[in-house]
């Protein structure tokens, strides 16, 4: 069996604090008992090879950010897949996770049920935004920050947008102290922002498609 | 609507149903991090039926998430039913909860 082993994301900026985990993929010829789901992302070589075709914005980050930590075969793989088919789904990427994010508002908007759940999403989506809007302007930014580091910056404060942060890892990791009726307030206020912000980005920008 | 955003209604609709109950702390996603603090949170036992359909549910979303967003695949569309079906079934233990008190899963 054929498997290459790789770190990705994060770890491979140096962004490292107690949030942070470790993203691992594993690339495999056949199903692997032994590799957990819960520590790796699973992929077979075929659909590496598919994702890099389409030119997926995971092909762009794992072309761009991941480093070979275990090959099989003395290759790698992903090196020498060079670089993915041009990225042309920003504009229905965006759409998707504005959607998303208005949704996810809509239903914290309604009750208080499940508001870390949905606080989570707001950040996935804004996240996501902002990472598939950067790699369609040629500049992809990967970090969870990425909203605050494009070159369209999401004009909200960095401590509103730890909250959404915290709130991703409660509800991926289960780890962190939860959200206070005044912090979820505080994102709340901020969601306008946010939707206006996807507007603007979505109706002065030209991607590169 | 696409597949991903499919995915997190459906994960959203789930966590509604068992957050109308009342507990200690809530659930805050289907990742085994967050179920494994649930659980312990709320002293819950890991064998109950509602840590099971549960565990179930979060299984099948993760196995969708790793597939293609594109392709609609027959296995998908199964998968998709599955997920429903479980839904339904954590509903109906999640009203068992509000008629019997939480004695019943722990």
């Amino acid at each position: 069996m054929s498997m290459h082993l790789y770190a990705f994301g994060s770890i491979c900026r140096g962004e490292i604090d107690a949030g942070s985990d470790i993203d691992l993929l594993a690339c495999l010829s056949e199903p692997n008992q032994s590799i957990d789901p819960n520590k790796f992302s699973i992929y077979t070589y075929e659909r590496i090879r598919q994702l890099w075709h389409e030119g997926n914005p995971f092909s762009w980050h794992l072309h761009l950010e991941s480093n070979l930590i275990y090959s099989s075969d003395g290759r790698n793989f992903l090196n020498d897949l060079q670089e993915p088919s041009k990225y042309t789904n920003a504009t229905i990427d965006c759409n998707k996770f504005q959607k998303l994010f208005i949704e996810s508002h809509t239903s914290l908007m309604k009750s208080s049920n499940s508001m870390i759940f949905n606080l989570s999403c707001m950040f996935l989506a804004t996240r996501n935004f902002a990472t598939c809007f950067s790699l369609g302007m040629g500049r992809p930014i990967f970090s969870r920050l990425s909203p605050l580091l494009i070159d369209r910056k999401l004009p909200i404060e960095r401590d509103i947008f730890d909250i959404l942060v915290r709130a991703r890892i409660l509800s991926t990791r289960g780890y962190g102290n939860p959200i206070s009726e005044v912090e979820v307030r505080a994102a709340r206020s901020a969601a306008p922002v946010v939707i206006q912000w996807m507007d603007d980005c979505l109706s002065k920008e030209v991607f590169c498609e | 609507m696409s597949e991903f955003n499919n995915r997190i209604s459906a994960q959203r609709d789930i966590l509604l149903l068992i957050n109308s109950a009342e507990w200690s702390e809530e659930l805050y996603g289907l990742s085994s991090g967050a179920i494994e603090r649930w659980i312990t949170a709320n002293n819950i036992k890991k064998q109950s039926a509602l840590i099971q359909l549960i565990q179930e549910a979060a299984s099948k979303l993760f196995f969708l998430s790793n597939k293609s967003q594109e392709q609609i695949t027959d296995e998908y569309r199964m998968l998709s039913k599955e997920v429903q079906d479980l839904t339904e079934k954590i509903k109906r233990e999640v009203m068992e909860i509000y008629n019997w008190g939480q004695s019943k899963i722990k």
